[in-house]
C-alpha cells in the first residue's frame, strides 16, 4: 500500500508531474529573463517577486478565455492535438533519471534511449498536426515548416546522441548516467558542441526558429488557438524546451551526479540536475538572442551539409576514442 | 548623359511646343491632348536619369487638367495637358515611363480620366464600397450624398486558376504596421506575382485640404504620416511661400533645415530597427529603438512635442531655439555618433545578417531608372538623385554634406545607404547650429494669398516629396496634390518580389521602407 | 477561484496591435512601449501575433471605408473576455480627418471601445496610463465581463 503510495507521489508530484510543471515555469522566466536582459530592458518584473509568477499567471490566464474552434478545421485533431503532444512531451520526461532514478520506477529498459528519442519525434509531429488541422493558410506553412526542420535535424541528432552511448556502453539512460564519473561533455567536446546546436534545431530557437517566424506566418501553427489549447501548446513548446535541455544534461553533464551532503541524496540529486538544466537554458538562450534567423532553404541546407556530415564524423571520432578510452570510464 | 536647361527647352521649342519659364518648376509646357507623348520622349532622350515625378489632375470647370511633372537631372517641368470632362481619354505613357501607372491609375480613380492602354485598369485608392462613376475630386461633386454601396463578404480565395498558393499579407499582418493587402502568389516557397490593393488609409487628404484654410492645412498635411511629418510640413509651406512670393529669414531656415534632419535621424532608426525584426533579430531592434529615444527628446527640445511637432507655418518657424539648449543638443548627437561605429561593425561583419540581406531583392539600376523610384531606393541601386542637392531648399545650398550612393542595390545596400545618412544627419545639425543666424524666426505674411500656383519637392526620409498648390484668390485653397515617396517606390518592390523566397518578402518589403499612410494619403 | 482569474488577467494581458487608418504616429509609440526606454514586458504584456491569442485590442487611427470590416472582423475573431482601446484622436472620434469622403469617424462607430487615449500622438506614458487604468477597472468587481460569446449574434 505505501508502494502504491509512494508511485503515486513519485509520478504526480515529485519528482514528477507537478515538479516537472514548476521547473517548465521556471525556465520560461529565465529565458525571457534572459532575453529582456541581453535586449539592455527589464523583462517581467512585477507578477510576483521579480516576475518569478509571469509564467503561471500566461496559463492561467489562458485557461479561462473562451476557446474557439473554427468551423472550417478537423475538429477532433485541433482539439486533441495540443493535448497529446504536451502529454507524450511530459511523459518522455519521465523516463529521464531527474534525481538519480528514473520518475516511473523501474521503467528504464535497455534501450530507452532510442524510445526516448522517438517520443521527441511523436510529439513533434503532433505539434504538426496541431497546424495542419487548422485549414489556415499560416498554420499550414508553419506546420510544413515544423515537419521540415524536426525531419531533418533528427538524423543528425540521433547520431549525435549515440556518442554518449559508446562512450558509456550501452542504450539505456541510466547506466549512461551512472557511468559518467567524468561528464561525457569532457571526453566528447565536439559531440557535446553539435549536440547543443542540433538541439537549438530541433525545439525550433533561434536562429533556427522560422516556424514561429511572426513577420512571415503570423503565428505558425498555434494561429487558430485559444484559450485553454492554446495554454496546453504553449507549455508543450516550454516542456519541449526543457526536455531537450535535460537531454543534453543526461547525455552529457551527468544528470543527476554530483556531491551530495546531509539529508536525501535524492534532493540534492535533484538540485544538480535542476543546475545542470538551467545552465544548458542559458546557453541555448544567449544563443537565440544573439542570431538573426535564417531561411527555411538556409537551415534546411545547413542540415544537409554541415550537420550530418560533422555528426557522422563525430560518431567516428567517439567510437574510436571510445575503444582506447573505455578502460579508463 | 546629361543635358543643360537650355537643351531640353530648345528642342522642346523646335517641336514647336509652348513654353512658359518660371512657371511650375524649370518650365511649363502647354501640350494639346495628343503631343504629350512626343513631349515626354524628347526630355526621356535627352537625359538617362529623366523619371516622372508626378501627375497632377486637377478640375478646371468644364475641363479636367492632368499635368506631368517630370524631373531630369538638373530641371523640373511640368507638361500640361487638359481633356475635356465629357471626354476625358488620353493617351496612357507607361509604355514609356513603367513607373507611371499608379500615377495615372490615381489620376482616373479620382478624376476619371481613362487612360487608354494603360495595363492594369482598376481601382487604387478608393474603398470598394465607393459607387462607380462618382469623381471626389471633382467640384460638382457633393460629399454628402454619395451612397456607398454594401460590403461584400466573399471570402479571401485561397488559391489561384493557375495553381498556384495565395498567400495574403495584409490588411492585419505582423510585418506591417499599417494595414495594405498584398496577395503574394507563390510556387511552393518561391514568389512569382504579386497583387496590391492598397487604399486602407486613403482619408481623403487632398479633397479635404480645399475646404480648410491654409494655416488650417499645415495642420492637414502634417498628419498624413507621424514619421515624416516635418516634410509634408515644409513641403507645403514653402508652396505657399512660393506663391505668396515671401522669402523666410535665414535663421528660419537653419531652424526647419535642423528640425527637417531631426526627422530623418528617427525615421532611419526606425527602419533599421524594424529591419531588424523583420529578418528576426529583435535584439538589433530592441537596441536601435533605445538609440532613437534620445533623437526625440530632442525634437521635443526644440518643438515641444515627440512625434508630430507642428513647428513649422508660413513664413518660418514657430519656435525658437535656445541657446542653452545647443550645447545639450550637441552633446545628445556625439552620443549618438559613438554608436554608430558598433552599428556599422554589425552590418559588416554578422553573418545572420548577410545571409538575411545580401543579394535579396536586388533592383537593377536599369529598372529604378525606369520605375522612377526615389531615395535610399535608388541611392541603394546607384541612381544618384537627392533633391537636397540637385534642387537645395532651406539651409541644404550653404551646408556641405556627402551623398550616399551604393550600387549593389539589394536590401543590405539599401540598409547602408540608411546607416551613412544618419551620420550625414548629424553632421548637418552640428553644422548647422553651429552656422546659426542671428535675426527673426517668422515674417508676417498677407492673410490672403493670391492667385497662383506652385510645384514644391523635399527630400523625405524615404525620397523625393512633392507638392503642388494651386491658390485661387480665396482663403482656401484650389487644389493641394500631395506625390508622397513610398508611391513612387512600391511597383520596385512588386518587382523585386518576383523569384525570391516567401521568407524574403518581409526583409525585402522593409526595405524600400514603406509608409502607407504616405502612400494612401 | 474568481480572484485568481482576475488576478491573471489583469497580470497576463496581451495585446493585439491593429492601425486602421492611422498616420503612424501612434503606431510609433505603441511600438516603442517594448523597447527599453518603456518596456511593457514589465507589466506581463506581450505583444501576439494573432488575434486568437489576444486580450487586449490596440487601434490606432480614424476607421476608413475600406477598413471597417476588417476592424470588425478581427474583433470578432479574439475570444472573451476581450478589452478595446482606442489610441489617439483619430481613433477617439475620427480626429482631423472626421468628416471626410472615406472616413467612417472613430473606433466606436465600429465596435464597442473600452477605454480612450486622446492626444495626437499620446506619449508612451499616456499609453501606459491607459492600459493601466483599464487593468484597474478590470479588477473591480463590476467588471464587463461578457458571457454570450460573439458567435451566437
Amino acid at each position: 500500500m505505501i508502494d502504491y503510495l509512494w508511485l503515486i507521489f513519485r509520478v504526480l508530484v515529485f519528482p514528477g508531474f507537478t515538479f516537472i510543471l514548476f521547473l517548465t515555469m521556471f525556465c520560461d522566466w529565465i529565458e525571457r529573463k534572459i532575453e529582456a536582459r541581453m535586449q539592455n530592458r527589464m523583462g517581467p518584473s512585477f507578477t510576483g517577486p521579480s516576475g518569478i509568477l509571469q509564467p503561471l499567471a500566461d496559463f492561467i490566464k489562458l485557461l479561462t478565455k473562451e476557446e474557439i474552434t473554427p468551423n472550417e478545421s478537423r475538429k477532433t485533431i485541433f482539439r486533441f492535438a495540443p493535448f497529446f503532444a504536451f502529454s507524450v512531451l511530459i511523459f518522455a520526461l519521465c523516463f529521464l533519471p531527474i534525481d538519480g532514478a528514473s520518475v516511473i520506477p523501474n521503467v528504464s529498459f535497455g534501450g530507452d534511449l532510442i524510445f526516448v528519442m522517438a517520443l521527441i519525434s511523436v510529439a513533434n509531429f503532433l505539434l504538426f498536426l496541431s497546424g495542419w488541422s487548422s485549414s489556415n493558410p499560416y498554420s499550414s506553412i508553419g506546420a510544413a515548416r515544423v515537419l521540415t526542420q524536426f525531419l531533418g535535424y533528427d538524423i543528425p541528432l540521433l547520431m549525435l546522441a549515440l556518442a554518449p552511448a559508446f562512450l558509456a556502453g550501452s542504450l539505456t539512460i541510466a547506466t549512461i548516467v551512472a557511468r559518467q564519473w567524468i561528464p561525457f561533455m569532457v571526453l566528447a567536446p565536439w559531440a557535446f558542441v553539435l549536440f547543443i546546436i542540433t538541439m537549438q534545431a530541433e525545439l525550433e530557437k533561434d536562429p533556427f526558429d522560422i516556424p514561429h517566424a511572426e513577420s512571415e506566418v503570423v503565428a505558425g501553427h498555434e494561429t487558430e488557438y485559444s484559450g485553454g489549447k492554446l495554454a496546453f501548446l504553449k507549455f508543450a513548446r516550454d516542456v519541449q524546451i526543457v526536455f531537450g535541455a535535460s537531454l543534453v544534461t543526461v547525455l552529457f553533464l551527468g544528470g543527476a551526479n554530483g556531491p551530495t551532503f546531509f539529508g536525501l541524496p535524492e534532493l540534492w540529486g535533484t538540485l544538480w540536475f535542476v543546475l545542470k538544466v538551467v545552465a544548458v537554458i542559458v546557453i541555448s538562450e544567449y544563443m537565440t538572442v544573439l542570431f538573426a534567423r535564417l531561411r527555411i532553404d538556409q537551415i534546411v541546407r545547413a542540415n544537409w551539409k554541415f550537420m550530418l556530415p560533422l555528426s557522422v564524423l563525430s560518431l567516428l571520432l567517439t567510437i574510436g576514442l571510445a575503444v582506447w578510452v573505455y578502460p579508463m570510464v | 548623359m546629361t543635358s543643360n536647361n537650355l537643351d531640353i527647352l530648345k528642342a522642346l521649342e523646335a517641336k514647336n511646343f509652348q513654353i512658359q519659364i518660371g512657371k511650375l518648376g524649370t518650365a511649363a509646357i502647354q501640350a494639346p491632348v495628343d503631343k504629350h507623348r512626343d513631349a515626354l520622349k524628347i526630355l526621356l532622350d535627352l537625359d538617362e536619369k529623366t523619371a516622372v515625378t508626378a501627375i497632377t489632375g486637377i478640375d478646371l470647370g468644364a475641363s479636367v487638367g492632368v499635368y506631368y511633372h517630370v524631373r531630369t537631372s538638373n530641371s523640373f517641368v511640368t507638361i500640361q495637358c487638359e481633356v475635356p470632362k465629357d471626354k476625358p481619354t488620353l493617351a496612357t505613357i507607361t509604355d514609356l515611363v513603367p513607373g507611371a501607372a499608379f500615377h495615372e491609375l490615381e489620376v482616373a480613380d479620382l478624376l476619371g480620366v481613362v487612360f487608354e492602354g494603360h495595363p492594369s485598369p482598376g481601382r487604387l485608392v478608393l474603398p470598394d464600397t465607393w459607387p462607380e462613376g462618382v469623381y471626389p475630386l471633382r467640384k460638382d461633386v457633393k460629399i454628402n450624398e454619395v451612397k456607398l454601396n454594401a460590403p461584400s463578404s466573399e471570402d479571401v480565395k485561397l488559391s489561384d486558376e493557375s495553381g498556384l498558393v495565395k498567400i495574403v499579407i495584409g490588411p492585419h499582418h505582423p510585418a506591417l504596421l499599417e494595414p495594405e493587402k498584398f496577395a503574394v502568389l507563390v510556387d511552393g516557397e518561391t514568389v512569382k506575382k504579386v497583387e496590391p490593393r492598397i487604399g486602407y488609409v486613403h482619408r481623403g487628404v487632398e479633397k479635404a485640404s480645399e475646404s480648410k484654410t491654409y494655416l488650417q492645412d499645415v495642420y492637414l498635411v502634417e498628419r498624413i504620416c507621424g514619421i515624416c511629418n516635418s516634410c509634408h510640413a515644409t513641403a507645403f509651406v514653402e508652396a505657399v511661400e512660393k506663391i505668396l512670393k515671401t522669402d523666410v529669414p535665414p535663421r528660419a531656415k537653419y531652424i526647419r533645415t535642423i528640425i527637417l534632419e531631426l526627422n530623418r535621424l528617427h525615421s532611419h532608426l526606425l527602419t533599421l530597427g524594424h529591419a531588424g525584426l523583420e529578418i528576426g533579430y529583435e535584439t538589433l531592434f530592441q537596441y536601435f529603438w533605445r538609440d532613437r529615444e534620445p533623437v526625440m527628446d530632442l525634437t521635443e527640445m526644440i518643438t515641444g512635442n515627440r512625434v508630430i511637432s507642428s513647428s513649422l507655418t508660413v513664413g518660418g518657424v514657430r519656435r525658437d531655439i535656445k541657446e542653452t539648449d545647443i550645447p545639450k543638443i550637441k552633446a545628445t548627437l556625439t552620443e549618438l555618433r559613438k554608436k554608430i561605429p558598433f552599428y556599422k561593425q554589425m552590418y559588416e561583419n554578422e553573418p545572420s545578417i548577410k545571409m538575411r540581406m545580401q543579394k535579396v531583392g536586388v533592383l537593377a539600376r536599369e529598372d529604378a531608372l525606369k520605375l522612377c523610384v526615389v531615395g535610399p531606393v535608388a541611392r541603394g541601386s546607384g541612381v544618384d538623385i537627392d533633391v537636397r542637392k540637385d534642387e537645395p531648399y532651406e539651409a541644404y545650398g550653404e551646408i556641405p554634406f556627402k551623398e550616399v550612393v551604393y550600387t549593389a542595390g539589394d536590401t543590405w545596400a539599401r540598409m547602408n545607404v540608411r546607416m551613412d545618412e544618419v551620420e550625414e544627419s548629424i553632421n548637418i545639425i552640428e553644422y548647422a547650429l553651429d552656422h546659426l543666424p542671428s535675426g527673426a524666426y517668422r515674417v508676417k505674411v498677407p492673410r490672403v494669398v493670391p492667385p497662383g500656383e506652385a510645384v514644391n519637392r523635399v527630400e523625405a526620409p524615404r525620397g523625393e516629396l512633392f507638392y503642388y498648390v494651386k491658390s485661387n484668390g480665396t482663403a482656401f485653397p484650389e487644389r493641394v496634390k500631395v506625390r508622397t515617396p513610398t508611391f513612387a517606390n512600391i511597383p520596385a518592390f512588386l518587382k523585386t518580389a518576383i523569384g525570391e523566397s516567401i521568407a524574403d518578402v518581409p526583409p525585402n518589403f522593409v526595405s524600400l521602407d514603406p509608409c502607407f499612410s504616405c502612400t494612401d494619403r | 477561484m474568481v480572484n485568481i482569474t482576475t488576478w491573471a488577467r489583469v497580470k497576463s494581458p496581451w495585446v493585439l496591435h491593429f492601425n486602421s487608418g492611422a498616420c503612424n504616429g501612434c503606431d510609433i509609440e505603441v511600438v516603442a512601449l517594448l523597447t527599453p526606454k518603456y518596456d511593457v514586458e514589465r507589466f506581463g504584456i506581450k505583444l501576439e501575433p494573432s488575434p486568437r491569442h489576444a486580450d487586449v485590442l490596440l487601434t490606432t487611427g480614424c476607421v476608413t471605408e475600406q477598413c471597417a470590416e476588417r476592424l470588425k472582423r478581427i474583433y470578432e475573431q479574439m475570444p472573451q473576455p476581450k478589452f478595446v482601446v482606442a489610441i489617439g484622436a483619430c481613433a477617439c472620434s475620427g480626429g482631423i480627418f472626421s468628416g471626410n469622403y472615406s472616413v467612417v469617424g472613430g473606433v466606436d462607430k465600429v465596435i464597442p471601445v473600452d477605454a480612450y487615449i486622446p492626444g495626437c500622438p499620446p506619449r508612451p506614458e499616456a499609453i501606459i496610463d491607459g492600459v493601466v487604468k483599464l487593468l484597474n477597472s478590470i479588477q473591480q468587481p463590476k467588471t464587463k465581463e461578457k458571457v454570450k460569446s460573439d458567435d451566437e449574434q
